[in-house]
């Protein structure tokens, strides 16, 4: 059963979003890892790139299929997760911790509006499941 | 408004390589920006090719030099998966919208679906497909990197051996899946540049033509299949061809990417940055 949690944004298109300041730290949601099943790859942008809310900014491959991932917010890349790229399992293991992509300055705050609280993904992705608090 | 039972299906064509790949790329990116139904489409490969999956290393997954001299091509699909050699098979490619009711979100919801139609064609020919139940893995053999040596969940066997593989994308709501079915094959060809055990391959893979005892015709079976695919979801497949959108961002595409090496062989591809001036360029 997929895992929710109750401090982050999240974004129709499976990922996640915890604020701290003007900083985004963005990964994909435990429901979006459960339906990629076993990861294989991930390829991310370098820090300092440009990403857009709504626009791809790198791709993840698991034992099916390749999918785009669709950047939550607008703004500048600052730091990539380089653990993931020896360990990819820790998106499947960890998805809203050790499993983070990527940490992105935000551009424009209201953005955020556009995203999803804990209880509005839930319902999206239709799954009964336990807000972790 | 459209009737949802109506999906398009593009004529079947015979194309080289990069046009294919361009092609299925362009019906995936807009079908759902322009609102256009979820299209089917049938297709060969002129000259043969080999296609590798998008995160696969060339150089170390096939050998480059085989298939120039082999006279095939090369190409990097927009999709998951392992390397294919195309040659005599009929290849399949659907795109649609993940919110259609028959493609409910989930990868391998999709590959069921689409595995469903294809069994049924091949029931219609005599056959008894199997579906995989449990995806299987040729991790850490010499067939590593083959496409058909390992059937995925809801991947179709017949006699216990891989007759149809296909590969995904996803992004923004909609979904690209393609996929080989094969029709005959050269073990010993397809051993050279995949650079894997020829027994390997005729001991993983099967063919119609083994299975049915005579050579099948591409117009034959892609008939079947369309028959199949319509009854199985109760839909009308409706013979149309690109839009000009779908036309513009395909000649985009094999100019930009498909037609260029340093996708095809390095991965890399950046939006907008033209090489050799527009012309398709050949690899």
């Amino acid at each position: 059963m997929a895992g929710f949690q109750e401090d982050l944004f999240y974004s129709r298109e499976h990922t996640w979003v915890r604020v701290d300041g003007n900083v985004a730290t963005v990964g994909i949601s435990d429901y979006a890892q459960e339906k990629l099943g076993e990861l294989y790859s991930v390829e991310l942008p370098e820090p300092d790139v440009q990403v857009e809310q709504d626009e791809p900014f790198g791709v993840i491959e698991s034992s099916k299929a390749v999918a785009e991932i669709i950047s939550p917010v607008s703004g500048e890349i600052i730091s990539v997760n380089e653990d993931i790229v020896d360990d990819i399992g820790v998106i499947n293991s960890d998805p809203y911790g050790a499993g983070w992509l990527v940490m992105v300055e935000l551009r424009d705050l209201d953005e955020l509006n556009n995203l999803l609280d804990a209880e509005e993904y839930r319902e999206y992705v239709g799954e009964e499941a336990e807000i972790e608090e | 408004m459209r009737n949802e039972k109506a999906w398009r299906m593009l004529p079947r064509r015979v194309l080289r390589a990069a046009e294919n790949m361009a092609i299925d790329e362009a019906v995936f990116r807009l079908n759902r920006r322009e609102g256009l139904p979820p299209t089917l489409r049938f297709f060969g490969w002129d000259p043969p090719a080999v296609s590798l999956g998008y995160f696969q290393n060339t150089s170390r997954e096939i050998d480059v030099e085989a298939c120039r001299q082999a006279g095939i091509d090369i190409v990097r699909r927009p999709t998951g998966g392992k390397a294919v050699l195309h040659e005599h098979e009929l290849t399949y490619s659907l795109s649609a919208a993940v919110d259609r009711p028959l493609f409910t979100g989930d990868i391998l919801g999709t590959y069921r679906v689409i595995s469903d139609c294809i069994a049924e064609a091949l029931r219609r020919l005599g056959l008894a497909p199997e579906m995989a139940s449990d995806g299987r893995s040729a991790a850490g053999t010499p067939l590593e990197a083959y496409c058909f040596a390992a059937p995925s969940r809801y991947e179709l066997l017949v006699g216990g051996r891989k007759i149809c593989g296909s590969a995904q994308v996803r992004t923004s709501g909609s979904f690209l899946q393609h996929g080989s079915l094969l029709i005959d094959i050269d073990p010993a060809r397809t051993a050279a540049v995949m650079r894997v055990p020829a027994q390997g391959v005729a001991a993983s893979t099967t063919t119609l033509r083994e299975q049915l005892g005579r050579a099948i015709g591409a117009d034959e079976l892609a008939r079947v299949l369309r028959g199949a695919f319509e009854d199985t979801l109760g839909i009308i497949l409706v013979e149309e061809g690109l839009t000009e959108a779908e036309e513009e961002l395909k000649q985009q595409l094999l100019a930009e990417k498909y037609g260029t090496d340093r996708w095809n062989m390095e991965g890399k591809y950046d939006p907008g940055a033209e090489e050799g001036g527009g012309a398709p360029s050949d690899c």
